[in-house]
């Protein structure tokens, strides 16, 4: 790996270039695949991508995103649910080519049962992408002995006047949250959807189909508790 | 304002002096028989040199990495001369030459045994290949403390020294390590027995002075059961145009209750403006907390070196041990760094830390790269990792690399990383109120770094607080 920054040509070939808006919602049902993105977004586009991966599902999902025009903007959000024997991997390369770009990712999961599940994301801003705001988040909640999580949040960065972060969690459900709702009458199987639910409640937010999406996600969650 | 800088630019990395004393070397290159005649000059047993063959056989047959985000010149491993002393006086054969005497004054670390700034401190002071002096080990020995340089060590306490020798860093656990294994020189042995509390720091010098060596130091603490210790380690090389290997291997064990401090500033030479030699800093160091309750701290300011290949770990093997890991990285002009830490947790209750701060200017690549792994049994375990990234100039890189893997549903792991420049903002406050842009670069930085260099040990935080000011002349303007 050279310790340099290495521009590597964006191929158009095979792209959705985004030269205004676009919009996409991709949702993986047992038996559903998921076929390479790549996205090459102009100037002064907008682009928003969700991805939700429905519980026993193997995918792997593979999202490049060069922002090729001054001011781009995209908004990348997945989450998936895992109980079974489920092997999920996201790979998503962001690279901000250009100056006054935005980016947003937002990944949420849960791995339960057997499953095995992957992050790895990276940001690249490249020298002269000046004025950069770049942001990542991949959480994860893991409720089983069996089941495993990796997360690789990754920052290039080769210019300076930039504004980038990213950040990672791997943990269980909060013990306080469900006494709370527990010593209020709320059983403790339901306590943990809602739980779940408000866990995963970033992703859908903001997209037009979320009251359909949550009623299939809580059946979803339902089945692993 | 173009003076102030000019002047500030053209200060220069002031350790870059060479001390000319009479130094035996063996030949250069890389063989068996270099190996044998190593193990032959410092007396070592059999078992130790069999140690050094079996790794100089496996390190053969593997690959250099190549996984760094570093542009790496090629090594000539046959054009390094593996080890280099100065020679010894015949008619005093006790007593240290004068010249490294005055070199290391000049260091500003005292061979002669006393007080110190704030306290004592017991130094190990090693040029090149052999260790020409270690103070105080006459009051540390009456604790039962042993420390002195690892080739008395295994002479006096060989026992000791098997038993844990490569008991964290197995012999082919990496390119380096291996290389270091068959053919390490000196360093510090440090023994802290059970229940004792070290009643000063311990340090350790590192200088490497002749050209075309490599120095392979090694460096084995052990704190018995309750005890603990506070150790440093410092370095510093002659400014030369090619690049010099220092390929070291520190290994730490902390029984059960014991704590182990390790602080490092790290100054060797950089290289100039145009990238032109430095140390090439490729180091194995990792600790192991053996029993329960131990506690092992990484403190490391890294500011010198022309590359910088360094990852010092823990594994939390006993319940309810804990770890931390505080960081600043500063590179300037064309230094490059890739550093960062693992934590792997493997007991109950386990708990660690990770603080880093990582500063790039000119044009310079600072990548951070960590691994935090919960094993199955690591019920309950908790990590907390920061790494923020400052960068200054246009053509300088930061980087972030973590990886996180966690096989325990009660474990917690928390990664956040942030990358920004100084703003204009700030820099106009500070200007609007007198303060120079030099100035209030170093009075930002330091803030900045202040969480990571408020745990040095104070003999240390004022070196590196200054250290922090002259890295980064030269960089704003």
């Amino acid at each position: 790996m050279p310790g340099h920054y290495v521009d590597i040509p964006v191929g158009r070939e095979g792209a959705q270039v985004v030269a205004d808006r676009l919009r996409q919602v991709y949702i993986l049902r047992p038996g559903d695949t998921c076929p390479p993105l790549h996205i090459v977004a102009e100037k002064g586009s907008r682009t928003e991508v969700t991805l939700v991966v429905m519980p026993g599902v193997d995918v792997d999902i593979r999202v490049d995103v060069d922002l090729m025009g001054e001011g781009a903007d995209l908004r990348m959000a997945g989450l998936y649910v895992c109980g079974g024997k489920e092997r999920v991997s996201v790979h998503t390369r962001v690279c901000h080519r250009a100056p006054g770009c935005s980016s947003d990712q937002v990944f949420t999961g849960i791995a339960g049962g057997g499953a095995r599940v992957a992050f790895h994301g990276t940001i690249v801003v490249a020298p002269d992408a000046q004025q950069t705001q770049a942001f990542q988040q991949s959480r994860n909640l893991l409720l089983s002995q069996d089941a495993r999580v990796e997360t690789e949040p990754q920052l290039e960065i080769y210019a300076d006047d930039v504004k980038c972060s990213h950040g990672a969690t791997v943990g269980s459900l909060n013990a306080d949250e469900q006494f709370y709702m527990r010593s209020r009458g709320v059983p403790e199987a339901e306590a943990k959807v809602l739980q779940m639910l408000s866990f995963l409640s970033p992703v859908l937010a903001g997209l037009e189909e979320k009251d359909a999406l949550a009623a299939e996600l809580e059946q979803a969650i339902r089945s692993i508790v | 304002m173009d003076k102030t800088l000019q002047e500030f630019t053209s200060q220069e990395y002031k350790e870059g002096f060479v001390t000319e004393v009479e130094q035996e070397f063996v030949p250069k290159g890389l063989n068996e028989d270099i190996i044998r005649t190593i193990s032959a000059l410092k007396q070592e047993p059999q078992w130790l040199l069999d140690f050094r063959l079996d790794a100089f056989r496996r390190w053969q047959r593997m690959p250099m990495p190549q996984w760094g985000h570093l542009d790496m010149p090629e090594i000539d491993f046959q054009d390094i001369i593996y080890y280099a002393a100065p020679k010894k006086d015949a008619d005093r054969p006790k007593e240290i030459d004068p010249e490294l005497e005055a070199t290391f004054e000049k260091l500003g670390i005292p061979l002669r045994e006393r007080k110190a700034l704030a306290g004592v401190v017991a130094v190990d002071a090693v040029f090149d290949s052999v260790s020409v002096a270690t103070t105080f080990r006459q009051t540390l020995a009456e604790k039962g403390i042993i420390f002195c340089p690892f080739s008395e060590a295994v002479r006096e306490h060989g026992d000791l020294v098997r038993k844990y020798l490569a008991s964290v860093v197995p012999v082919g656990d990496n390119f380096y390590a291996a290389l270091n294994s068959a053919v390490f020189s000196d360093g510090s042995f440090c023994y802290i027995p059970k229940g004792v509390k070290c009643p000063m720091e311990l340090s350790s010098y590192f200088r490497i002075n002749a050209s075309g060596t490599g120095q392979f130091e090694r460096t084995l603490i052990v704190a018995d059961e309750g005890a603990s210790v506070s150790y440093m380690e410092g370095c510093t090389a002659p400014m030369r145009d090619e690049n010099q290997l220092h390929a070291a291997v520190v290994e730490i064990v902390v029984e059960k209750d014991a704590d182990v401090r390790y602080s490092t500033v790290q100054n060797w030479y950089p290289g100039d403006k145009e990238g032109r030699g430095g140390i090439l800093n490729l180091v194995t160091k990792r600790g192991l907390c053996r029993g329960a309750g131990a506690h092992l701290s990484w403190t490391q300011v890294e500011t010198g070196s022309a590359i910088t290949w360094k990852y010092p770990s823990t594994v939390l093997q006993g319940d309810h041990s804990s770890s931390e890991f505080y960081s600043v990285a500063v590179t300037n002009n064309h230094q490059q760094a890739d550093t960062g830490t693992k934590m792997i947790h493997i007991g109950r209750g386990t708990r660690s830390r990770i603080v880093s701060k990582g500063i790039s200017a000119g044009r310079s690549q600072n990548s951070y790269r960590g691994l935090v792994r919960m094993l199955p049994g690591a019920e309950n375990a908790r990590n907390f990792s920061q790494c923020d990234s400052l960068l200054i100039g246009s053509r300088c890189g930061a980087h972030t690399f973590p990886v996180i893997r966690s096989e325990n549903p009660t474990a917690t792991v928390e990664h956040e990383a942030t990358t920004s420049k100084i703003s204009e903002d700030q820099l106009f406050y500070c200007n609007q109120r007198g303060i120079s842009p030099e100035d209030a670069v170093g009075l930002i930085v330091n803030g900045y770094a202040k969480e990571v260099l408020s745990r040095l040990p104070m003999e240390f935080a004022v070196e590196a607080q200054k250290l922090l000011q002259v890295s980064l002349e030269g960089s704003v303007g």
